[in-house]
């Protein structure tokens, strides 16, 4: 016998699960991926390497700028160019306004709404429409970051090898960090409401993520080694899922805002170390549902960050100009912290600049065998003790958990 | 009278889905009108009913997804064909070969037990009653489109190309000024030329302008600029996929 979830809710994309039952007794979970393949390092292959990031960014609407400073950063590796550390920072505000967007979104708009018992943020908003409406303006101010960064709120095209098409205005940078510094106080709140949640799934036996804190040239696991991802990770096809699993060095791990926070917490900014302090006993427990009070210290981490670096490019002023490129050929990988957790893109390029393979690894791939251990060990402890209702509903939460992004998953492939 | 709305996502990057929660107020503007009724990505309520408005975003590329396709069309009054996904097949859809060589490609077997198929934009598949492209679409277009519909209202559809929202910010055209292949020529307008701004070429997020376009001499102005055939054919095809007339 067998229960379905027929389709998660409240995430990015179309999957749902399988939990299979033998005498009376959870034998399995299955999380399957069903949102149709979209072949993305297929359609890059033969394309010059300078209208790559711009298709890469419509693997994900919700994470795409990840995706095209990952394919930057790949490509720029490739080439052998550096790029001045301005335009390292400029790229780091969009990333920051990234994972201020897809936190709030995520915390916001589709878990808080578990929290406090509601289908939606709409049908939560009649009541509690300040929290809904702080969720928003944390969105809508993410999106600027993008907005300004990317070129537009999804799918901007101004983040490009060598540097940008356009550069940020005075102006936008002072409303950066006057805007940060603003929203601070939200954040700081959202941090107490999530760490009022009820642990759920797995516990998260390794942690793997970026070596630096939202992009860098390798990853780290809590063994503390620094590794390159075709060295650790193996990746396996499923016959139920478009989405492949991965393993480290053998293991289930865990990619996204938890392991950020406890393998990198002496980068964290000073307010949202402070917190990581106070609940890091909490967070040392690794279930997989603390992902949601992680995310909450990193809006905190987010908004600091955002206001420090747009204070240090005012101060220091930047040329705006761009580093050429001259193709050659050569391999390369981006190293990129999605807000749900490690993205890599791998290339290599030819003479002319014309990509001749291409490799992506993103979040919900990583966290596809952790996900359905979650579900295994949350359906075995409820099967037979909460109604199917609830069971059902346990279930559900302990996937949105990660957050995951299935839209981004299901084009995994090693060419 | 409140309109049951009820928005379906295909296989998709998300974003035209998200782009209705990035209407911020606007969405509770449109939620004086409209009451949702499916909508996977914001709520975990699923009530099977008939629609007045259903709004489809995504390509057809799994039997999944033709048979979610069906059921929304069978169960509203009007359908909605959202993004450059549902419109023209976007990005998914000008991958070449067939589905069994690239499931071997990348999974490494030629079986396809999810059933999965070549990508292929919704009008193909069904009447649609209004379309909006756009990877993704402009937010306020699709707040007005459904504004007019609750109105009673039939929406206007948009028919000029980017290059006129151009001339209108007053930028200076990349293509003939500083030789970078852009677009926007043969592109639908309705993105206030949001790339040019950024001083990069269109790259066609929109889709074709459905009239008038003139495929061919943008075709030999980049064969003039020195990019050869087959980059330009990727190009033109990207959002679109080969059998446009481009
Ligand atoms: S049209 Fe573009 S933004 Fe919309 S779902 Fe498709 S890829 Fe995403
Ligand atoms: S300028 Fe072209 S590529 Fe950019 S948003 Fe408009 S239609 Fe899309």
């Amino acid at each position: 016998m067998s229960i379905e979830i027929e389709a998660f809710t409240r995430v990015e994309g179309n999957g749902g699960a399988e939990v299979i039952i033998e005498n009376g007794e959870v034998k399995d979970v299955k999380v399957k991926i069903f949102e149709g393949p979209r072949f993305f390092e297929l359609l890059t292959l033969g394309r010059h390497y300078w209208d790559v990031p711009d298709l890469e960014a419509r693997i994900c609407a919700i994470c795409y700028l990840s995706h095209s400073v990952a394919s930057v950063l790949g490509i720029e590796r490739a080439f052998g160019v550096k790029v001045p550390e301005e335009i390292m920072l400029l790229r780091e505000l969009g990333l920051l306004g990234e994972l201020i967007e897809s936190h709030a979104l995520h915390l916001y708009l589709l878990v808080a709404p578990d929290l406090f018992g509601y289908a939606d943020a709409i049908r939560m908003a009649s009541k509690h429409g300040e929290i809904v409406k702080e969720g928003l303006a944390l969105k809508a101010f993410g999106n600027y970051l993008r907005e300004v960064i990317g070129g537009r709120e999804i799918h901007g095209i101004n983040v490009k090898p060598g540097g940008f098409g356009r550069y940020p205005t005075i102006e936008e940078l002072e409303r950066m960090e006057r805007q940060s510094e603003a929203l601070l106080k939200l954040a700081r709140r959202a941090v107490g409401i999530f760490a009022g949640q009820e642990y759920l799934g797995a516990k998260a036996e390794h942690y793997v993520a970026v070596n630096g804190y939202l992009y860098g040239d390798g990853l780290i696991a809590d063994d503390g080694e620094h590794f390159d991802y075709f060295k650790c990770i193996e990746e396996k096809t499923l016959p139920y899922s478009f989405a492949k699993q991965s393993r480290y060095k053998g293991d289930v791990f865990m990619v996204g805002a938890l392991p950020r926070v406890i393998l990198k917490y002496e980068m964290l900014t000073p307010m949202a170390r402070h917190l990581y302090e106070e609940y890091k006993e909490k967070l040392a427990q690794g279930y997989v549902s603390l992902n949601n009070l992680a995310q909450a210290i990193e809006l905190v981490y987010a908004l600091e960050r955002t206001k420090e670096i747009a204070r240090a490019l005012l101060d220091k002023g930047f040329e705006g100009e761009n580093v050429p490129i001259e193709p050659k050929e050569g391999e390369g990988i981006g190293y990129v912290e999605a807000p749900r957790g490690v993205l890599v893109h791998h290339y290599k390029i030819d003479e002319k600049g014309n990509i001749a393979y291409s490799n992506i690894i993103t979040p919900t791939a990583f966290n596809h065998a952790i996900m359905e251990l979650s579900l295994y060990e949350e359906a075995k402890k409820r099967y037979g003790s909460s109604d199917e209702m609830t069971f059902l509903q346990k279930l559900e939460e302990t996937v949105r958990a990660f957050d995951p992004c299935i839209s981004c998953s299901v084009h995994v492939v090693r060419l | 009278m409140m309109l049951k709305l009820g928005v379906f996502e295909l296989t998709d990057c998300g974003g035209c889905a998200l782009n209705i929660l990035f209407l911020y107020e606007k969405l509770f503007d449109l939620l004086e009108f409209y009451e949702i009724k499916e909508f996977h990505m914001a709520s975990s309520i699923k009530e099977h009913d008939t629609l007045d408005v259903a709004i489809v975003t995504g390509t057809v590329s799994t039997q999944r997804d033709l048979n979610l396709l069906h059921y929304a069309r069978n169960h509203s009054n009007y359908l909605i064909a959202l993004g450059t996904c549902a419109t023209h097949g976007d990005v998914q859809a000008s991958v070449e070969g067939k589905i069994r060589e690239k499931l071997e490609k990348v999974y490494g077997t030629r079986a396809n037990p999810m059933k999965a198929l070549d990508s292929t934009p919704i009008v193909q598949h069904v009447a649609v009653d209004y379309a909006l492209p756009g990877c993704p679409y402009d937010k306020d277009e699709i707040y007005q489109v459904l504004m007019n519909l609750a109105k009673g209202v039939e929406p206007p559809t948009k028919d000029y190309p980017v290059c006129v929202e151009c001339k209108l910010n007053e930028y200076e055209c990349v293509l003939i000024k500083r030789g970078i292949p852009c677009l926007g020529p043969i592109t639908l307008g309705g993105c206030n030329a949001v790339c040019i701004k950024s001083q990069l070429g269109c790259i066609g997020c929109r889709g074709p302008l459905p009239k008038e376009a003139n495929p061919a001499s943008e075709f030999e102005i980049l064969k003039e600029l020195g990019y050869d055939e087959e980059y330009i054919r990727r190009k033109f095809k990207t959002f679109a996929r080969g059998e446009l007339r481009w």
